[in-house]
């Protein structure tokens, strides 16, 4: 068995193997049912390389997008200002909404794909301004229900502005949106197919069945 | 079937099982269907049967689903390994005796399940219904004689290759077993949750995947080429199918839980193993439609070709549906409305309903030596079984859309009700074409087994002209 780099379609098996697969496939009838070598015709390959791109952008903006504390440190900033006192809970979520988003807000994407009430914002809120006094980076934490995490993220290697300790930065880059495993998946999928399918005979060769 | 339950091996003829369990296909598939039937009047007509508790929607929706899935679907794919699989391997049913006590064992338990879903003995996990010794019934008495008979008559087998239509039925039946043991496992552990939840959709979502869909296609890779005389268009394609259902298959059934608390990797996961669907979906059908290539006129002159290739290009919008509804922005429209009752349907009563009535019509041919009773009442068939199905899918996507609209836009619910009736009237009718067409086709396969034309030795059902 050889992979010859310069055919990627080659078959996989020596000569004898494939002409021992051409005598089985030709030979047998199957009940009466015989299986032609066609390979997949270019539109239809197409279309599913289409699908394979389409699965991942389809899904891409979406995938795994955690809120983290950063995004709701304005919120929190705002929620003792005078400006709220003696509304409602709605009253004083919509209007810390709308006030930061008129004074524009680098995480107004998150926050609007992340919305919260004032019953979330009590829960988390002493955890954030605790980590906010120990200069913790918020974007390293998540806000999993009422407690705040750190970010399962692995970057990396910084030194730690406040300790000096060298570690892995938490922040969830851009493009890490939990699709990693679906790559890995991708891959070997693709693998095991090609290696299953070059084990056969070369496309060129056409079985000639009874009667066709 | 009695007489053959204690008989000797040897006074059993070959293809006993195959005829039991084709004709029990065809009987739960009536009674599955008027199920179906008398639940949709309920939707239809709210003031039709009332009073009676255990004639009420909630005892009566899980008896219609399990009766159709593992009495008319199930049943019908036992009926078609039973006759296919020795086929393929130029070889004998491993146990006609194993066969016929495997169909004679399901009837039972399946009648026993269904009557304790009817007293209300539920689990409560949807299509995971049933009490959990029915489970292990189920496990221990239907899928594992059936897999133990389709692996030992591969291996007995007298060809040296293996047909792709025997990978899948091997694959399958030992997918199922696992499936529903894993997938009942919150039952059997007193699993709650997140895990139950996730296990519960993990087995609906397998059960269609692992054993529904690659069993069905399987199907068709035999009537096909079986039929109309072509070779299988390609038998790389074939890999590409096997292959990417097992691993594209197994995987998304987070895409059920798209709104639960799970960890957001898993559901992504799920919407991209879930659009991936598509690449089993296209290499099967273009498989088939090219093996179709010269033969086109069979699609309108023969009853199983007609059968068959409606059911695989019915998998074109199945496919095509399945695969973007997990998208988070679609499943947040469609959620928990008819549209997915719509698609539950189109996968079972189109797609796979279409192959397993063609292998059915097709075996029950051969194993009898008897050609078909009736191609007229079987014509009528086919086309009660399309446009009642095509009646009730329509419908119903049409109502789940309105239904998306009445979630999204807090319309209140009696305004929803309202609007949707029409629709749920047209599910009725549709489904009870359904019903009715089943009927006649117990009624021509029971005359078929009683006074069709013989077929005479070494001839096949479809290369005989209609005569009796």
């Amino acid at each position: 068995m050889a992979w010859k780099f310069d055919n990627p379609l080659h078959t996989l098996c020596t000569d004898d193997q494939n002409e021992k697969a051409k005598a089985v496939w030709e030979g047998e009838s199957l009940g009466g049912i015989t299986e032609d070598n066609n390979r997949l015709p270019p539109p239809i390959i197409g279309i599913l390389l289409l699908t394979i791109v389409t699965a991942f952008l389809i899904t891409f903006p979406l995938w795994g997008q955690r809120p983290n504390a950063a995004i709701y440190e304005e919120y929190i900033a705002l929620m003792d200002s005078p400006a709220i006192q003696g509304k409602s809970d709605a009253e004083a979520m919509e209007y810390m909404v709308n006030k930061v988003k008129a004074d524009g807000s680098k995480w107004a994407h998150l926050q609007e794909r992340h919305p919260l009430e004032m019953d979330d914002l009590r829960l988390i809120k002493d955890a954030i301004i605790e980590l906010k006094q120990q200069k913790a980076d918020l974007r390293e934490f998540n806000i999993l229900g009422d407690a705040v995490v750190m970010a399962n993220f692995e970057g990396n290697w910084i030194t730690d502005p406040n300790t000096g300790e060298i570690r892995r930065e938490r922040v969830q880059p851009w493009w890490d949106k939990g699709y990693t495993i679906d790559i890995f998946f991708i891959v070997f999928f693709c693998l095991g197919v090609m290696i299953a399918v070059k084990r056969l005979p070369d496309y060129g060769w056409e079985p000639k069945h009874f009667g066709h | 079937m009695f007489k053959y339950l204690f008989a000797k091996a040897e006074d059993i003829p070959a293809g006993s099982a195959a005829v039991y369990f084709g004709f029990s296909s065809i009987i739960w598939f009536v009674i599955g269907t008027g199920l179906g039937s008398f639940n949709a009047a309920k939707l239809a007509f709210p003031d039709f049967v009332t009073g009676s508790e255990i004639l009420s929607f909630g005892h009566m929706r899980q008896v219609h689903v399990l009766a159709v899935i593992l009495g008319w679907i199930s049943m019908a794919f036992a009926m078609a390994m039973m006759y296919i699989t020795p086929a393929l391997g130029n070889t004998k049913l491993w146990s006609e005796k194993l066969g016929v006590w495997n169909c004679f064992l399901w009837n039972i338990g399946l009648s026993l399940g269904l009557f304790l879903l009817w007293m209300g003995v539920s689990s409560g996990r949807e299509y995971s219904d049933m009490p959990f010794v029915i489970d292990v019934v189920v496990i221990l008495g239907l899928l594992t004689p059936l897999c133990v008979n389709v692996f030992m008559t591969i291996k007995t087998r007298r060809t040296q290759g293996i047909y792709t239509t025997n990978w899948f039925f091997g694959a399958a039946t030992f997918m199922v077993i696992i499936v529903f043991t894993v997938g009942n496992s919150p039952e059997f552990f007193q699993l709650t949750g997140l895990t139950e939840a996730y296990l519960t959709w993990w087995f609906a979502h397998n059960v269609l995947g692992l054993w529904i869909t690659p069993v069905a296609a399987a199907i068709s890779y035999y009537v096909v080429p079986k039929v109309t005389g072509n070779p299988l268009y390609s038998h790389r394609i074939g890999h590409l199918h096997f292959w990417s259902v097992v691993v594209f298959y197994s995987t998304p059934a987070a895409h059920h839980l798209m709104s639960a608390p799970l960890p957001e990797w898993l559901k992504s996961f799920a919407s991209v193993e879930g659009v991936l669907i598509l690449v089993p979906a296209i290499a099967f059908v273009s498989n088939l439609l090219l093996t179709m290539t010269g033969k086109w006129r069979m699609f309108v002159e023969n009853i199983e070709i007609k059968f068959t290739i409606t059911g695989v290009l019915m998998a074109i919008p199945l496919n095509m549906q399945g695969g973007f509804q997990q998208t988070r922005a679609i499943n947040w429209y469609i959620h928990g409305t008819g549209w997915i009752v719509a698609h539950a349907h189109l996968a079972l009563l189109g797609f796979s309903t279409f192959l397993e009535a063609a292998a059915v019509y097709y075996g029950l041919q051969t194993l009898l030596r008897r050609k078909l009773y009736s191609l007229g009442l079987a014509n009528f068939h086919f086309w009660m079984l399309l446009i009642g199905f095509t009646t009730y899918w329509i419908s119903i996507t049409i109502a789940g859309l309105i239904q998306g609209a009445g979630k999204i836009y807090e319309v209140p619910y009696i305004d929803v009700v309202i609007a949707e009736h029409p629709y749920m009237i047209a599910r009725w009718v549709g489904g009870t074409m359904v019903f009715l067409g089943n009927c006649v086709w117990l009624y021509n396969m029971y005359k078929t087994a009683r006074a069709g034309t013989a077929i005479p030795a070494g001839r096949l059902p479809h290369e005989l002209a209609y005569e009796r």
